[in-house]
């Protein structure tokens, strides 16, 4: 499929090239654009969203759109100077989180980039523990911090991995007020880093996902790599499109049994904490509003034929189409709850 | 001897711990090569004017002086056509000429003519090659 | 069991070989390189035949890099910067054929080695590779810097640069995505902007082997005539398999290296090259003649790389984590195809283990086959006039800085920065070697080293953490022995009336 866009358009577009600011113009939309990722890898699941998400959409639009991973920091430079819309970005939820963890290269995307539409989440953010941990539940390990016992977390500080972790704190606080203090970071990189904080015995909880986890936790329990999932941070109806096979060894319904509501992570008396990590569009923020305008109308098109759900389902994204309007409340919104809980956590330590 | 080999490293700043202490090293290292070379270093001034003597300045500051505009200029001319690699394509094809004739030496006219074709050739099949077979960005 | 073979399935293998070697063989242009631009290809293919692909593209990509460093002294990629110190002094007697022939061997062997390990004990040595926690990684990363004392023709110089090196990469944030707390260092104020992710390594190597070298050629005027030596190809020494007599130990033992480098996370590609080249030296009967074209020095560099392919496919396939870059990519293959990789895969997917095995066979084979036979092609570029061959380097060094992280000005002038500096540094007599090694290995000592210490919290965990970090300090310790004893026999010779 990637094949046929590369060449296809490569070769309807060669014509065009030296014609293209002309073009462009009369049509208000570059013929040639660039759409910068968040992430320096290829072989991600922020890369290969967008890339679903570019094919379909240079399809839709007849333009040329080149997905390059050059990683957050250098993406937020490439859009952040083009005003004119030839460069856009993919990114996450990190991009704001990187900003309320105070992670230098993160302005606050909303005040200085234009929070453009989401396309699809990944669900598979988890938390997980040794199989022969004494912890079988998040309230057991609740249990152990308010008892005294120091639990230690391995994350990735300054975003995505540690948003979880901090929901646990604010979860321990709220069941008993200095508990959250025996809830300890073991700050590492990346999967691998954080797996191995686990065998080291450095680490009694580990942040990973479903995808890169699971089969560890098919694994024979006397097997020293082996662990089980505590919390999936989806939101339950995010999980419920998950394909019902969901993952490996491991139906739907054993996801949603660590999820909320089965699961409990309380953000507040009401409610619990859930985390869905959200793919969506930045733009310049000067850059003209017809192109992102252009850009909504033909993903809504793309999303009403349908097709680019079942690719999305097929690397384990669950789609989720808000256009720019609804996504940017949308995401004002869930920024704002985790601001809250991040300021109060800090606040108190 | 317990106590004294312990040490609590602060998340917070930890980023200052190994450059500091390769700061040192380096530091250390840096001292002792003065106090062994100290006589030749005391030469330097007489051995760069040598090397600046015998330098082809023409050649040398050329390549140099031609660089720095061709990366000056890739990014300008890139801009007027964006993301098509343009800048790439019309600011090798002077930078392999131009870079050429300045190392040839005797610029003939049948030996000019295969260092024109490379320049157009060179830079035209690359920029295609990353353009739609590799699918990759060019300036 | 074979019914992954197919015409389509063979042809990809060797086409991906071809243009995997093709892209080892340009400088600035790598094997990640390679694997990344074909990745999207893959869906189309299917999975047994995307791998097919992205393999050879591995295999070619890694062994590729062998050719500019020996005949023009660029490395082609990083993992072949040890190459360089005995290929390229080879092909500047004359002896380029030669030492590519060697290389190519060496590759060969390596690449089959290390597929053989793969295959035979792939889960078992993932096992004990969760074995090597920060400690025990930090002092294989430490043993590696040792080489930089071995490589110095001026121990004191060659250490400072060593060092130096050391010190340029930890230029930047101290990054997030290895553990670090994503606070800058070393930064002067006022260039954030552009040093805020340092400099990356693929820019810096090309500036410092390709630009600085015709930097230097530029300043004594571009001599006329042929690149890499006057003298004909070949034409001094022809090349027999009898150059292997006495080298079958450093050559299974390289091959082992490298493989068992590879199965360690996060430890890196490039070191696999350089602890195999250390070691070669180390237990060398004439570890003098290492650095000025010596033929185990390629065989250990080129067999240390090659061994690395089907050594960090292990980690991968049986626990789901790559063991350096390129398999890193190789992950998203998987994934394109909604197959997990993890402890499970293997004992899951037999049929695609096979044909991956196959795949890597049938790579490593045509590798020896495109390479052996080329010689006489690639042989070609020292012919070419130097006033045109100097221009086009310069341009694929553009490119190479360019691409490889898709896009960023800034990594064009880090060439060109580290072009200045590589002729800077023949001038001040600082030597370029050990300070790409201390360069490359750099992030990863700064990382191992304050996570041992965060998390154990005693300095003593590095001696008594475990019997592997009792055996890594007699490594270190033997190889900085060797190293003083070296150049007290050189200077010995030297102070000698003749």
């Amino acid at each position: 499929m990637k094949f046929t866009r590369r060449t296809l358009l490569a070769a309807a577009s060669a014509a065009a090239l030296l014609a293209a600011p002309l073009a462009a113009e009369a049509q208000n939309l570059p013929r040639n654009m660039r759409m910068v990722i968040g992430s320096t890898s290829t072989g991600g699941d922020t890369y290969q969203n967008s890339a679903i998400v570019a094919e379909a959409l240079s399809e839709k639009l007849g333009i040329n759109i080149k997905v390059d991973a050059v990683g957050a920091t250098e993406a937020f430079k490439a859009v952040g100077r083009d005003k004119r819309g030839t460069t856009i970005m993919m990114f996450h939820d990190q991009s704001f989180l990187g900003n309320l963890y105070g992670v230098s290269g993160y302005d606050d995307p909303f005040a200085n980039y234009a929070v453009g539409p989401t396309v699809a989440i990944n669900p598979g953010n988890a938390y997980l523990v040794p199989a022969d941990s004494p912890y079988q539940t998040m309230d057991d390990i609740f249990a152990a911090a308010e008892s005294g016992t120091r639990v230690r977390v391995a994350i990735q500080p300054g975003g995505v991995s540690e948003i979880g972790f901090t929901a646990m704190k604010n979860a321990a606080k709220l069941r008993a007020p200095g508990s959250e203090e025996n809830i300890v970071a073991v700050n590492t990189g990346s999967q691998s880093d954080k797996n191995q904080a686990m065998w080291d015995d450095l680490a009694d909880v580990i942040n990973g996902s479903i995808q890169a986890n699971e089969q560890f936790t098919q694994l024979d329990p006397s097997d020293q790599k082996a662990m089980r999932f505590v919390w999936i941070t989806a939101r339950p109806e995010t999980l419920e499109q998950a394909p019902e096979a969901g993952m490996g060894n491991t139906t739907r319904d054993d996801l949603l049994s660590y999820a909320s509501p089965k699961t409990h992570v309380p953000l507040n008396e009401s409610e619990d904490f859930t985390f869905d990590k959200e793919f969506f569009f930045l733009f310049n923020k000067d850059m003209d509003p017809a192109i992102i305008d252009a850009i909504d109308a033909a993903l809504t098109e793309v999303f009403d034929e349908g097709k680019i759900q079942e690719r999305q389902k097929e690397s384990f994204f669950i789609p989720d189409f808000l256009p720019t309007a609804e996504a940017r409340e949308h995401l004002t919104k869930k920024r704002d709850t985790y601001r809250k809980v991040i300021d109060d956590i800090s606040a108190g330590s | 001897m317990g106590d004294m080999t312990r040490v609590t490293i602060d998340f917070d700043t930890s980023h200052l711990i190994f450059p500091t202490l390769i700061a040192i090293i380096l530091g250390l290292l840096g001292l002792a090569i003065v106090l062994r070379d100290h006589a030749r270093l005391a030469e330097a001034g007489v051995h760069w004017h040598r090397t600046w003597q015998h330098m082809d300045k023409p050649r040398f500051l050329g390549v140099l002086g031609l660089t720095l505009l061709y990366f000056t200029m890739m990014v300008p001319v890139g801009e007027i056509w964006p993301n098509t690699g343009m800048g790439f394509l019309l600011c090798s094809i002077p930078y392999v000429m131009a870079a050429g004739l300045l190392f040839m030496h005797a610029r003939a006219p049948r030996q000019v003519l295969p260092l024109l074709i490379v320049a157009l050739v060179g830079p035209t099949f690359v920029w295609w090659l990353f353009t739609y077979p590799l699918f990759l960005t060019l300036p | 069991m074979f019914e992954f073979i197919s015409p389509l399935f063979v042809s990809l293998v060797l086409g991906g070989t071809l243009v995997g070697i093709i892209f080892g063989a340009i400088p600035g242009m790598t094997a990640t390189m390679a694997v990344a631009v074909c990745l999207p290809l893959t869906y189309s293919l299917g999975l047994e035949n995307g791998l097919a692909l992205l393999l050879g593209l591995y295999v070619g990509g890694i062994s590729g890099g062998l050719v500019p460093a020996i005949l023009l002294g660029i490395p082609g990629t990083p993992s072949s910067i040890t190459t360089t110190f005995d290929g390229y002094p080879m092909a500047q007697r004359g002896e380029g054929e030669k030492a590519l022939r060697i290389g190519i061997v060496a590759s060969l062997v390596g690449g089959l080695i290390s597929l053989l390990v793969l295959d035979l004990f792939a889960p078992t040595l993932a096992d004990f590779a969760i074995k090597f926690s920060y400690v025990e990684k930090f002092l294989i990363i430490l043993f590696a810097l040792t080489v930089m004392a071995a490589l110095s023709s001026d121990m004191l110089l060659g250490i400072f640069s060593g060092v130096l090196g050391i010190f340029i990469s930890l230029i930047g944030t101290y990054d997030i995505s290895d553990g670090g707390n994503g606070e800058l260092r070393l930064v002067p104020p006022g260039t954030e902007y552009w040093l805020e992710s340092g400099f990356s390594l693929l820019p810096v190597l090309i500036g410092l082997f390709g630009l600085a070298a015709i930097l230097e050629q530029a300043e004594i005027g571009v001599p006329r005539g042929h690149s890499a030596s006057e003298v004909k190809v070949g034409k001094h020494s022809r090349f027999s398999f009898g150059v292997f007599r006495g080298q079958g130990v450093n050559l299974v033992r390289s091959s082992l290296i490298g493989t068992f480098i590879g199965i360690l996370p996060g430890v890196g590609g490039s070191a696999a090259s350089i602890i195999s080249y250390t070691n070669a030296k180390t237990f060398s009967k004439t570890p003098e003649r290492f650095g000025k074209g010596e033929p185990g020095g390629i065989i250990a560099s080129e067999s240390g790389n090659n061994g690395l392919t089907g050594g960090a496919l292990v980690p991968l396939l049986s626990l789901g984590i790559p063991g350096d870059s390129t398999t890193a990519l190789l992950i998203g293959a998987f994934t394109l195809q909604g197959v997990q990789v993890g402890p499970l895969f293997i004992g899951n997917n037999p049929g695609t283990w096979d044909a991956m095995i196959f795949a890597m066979l049938i790579a490593n084979i045509a590798m020896f086959a495109m390479m052996y036979f080329a010689i006489r092609y690639f042989a070609m570029v020292v012919t070419i006039p130097k006033h045109i061959l100097f221009p086009v380097i310069l341009m694929m060094c553009v490119i190479g800085a360019y691409t490889i992280n898709y896009g960023i000005m800034f990594d064009v002038w880090t060439l060109l920065i580290f072009g200045v500096l590589g002729w800077l540094f023949t001038k001040l007599r600082l030597e370029v070697a050990p300070f790409i090694i201390g360069f490359i290995l750099g992030p990863s000592a700064e990382i191992y080293f304050v996570k041992s210490l965060e998390s154990f919290g005693d300095v003593t965990i590095f001696f008594t953490k475990s019997w592997i970090a009792v055996v890594l300090w007699l490594l270190i310790v033997g190889s900085v022995a060797g190293a003083v004893l070296m150049s007290k026999k050189k200077q010995r010779i030297a102070e000698e009336p003749v």
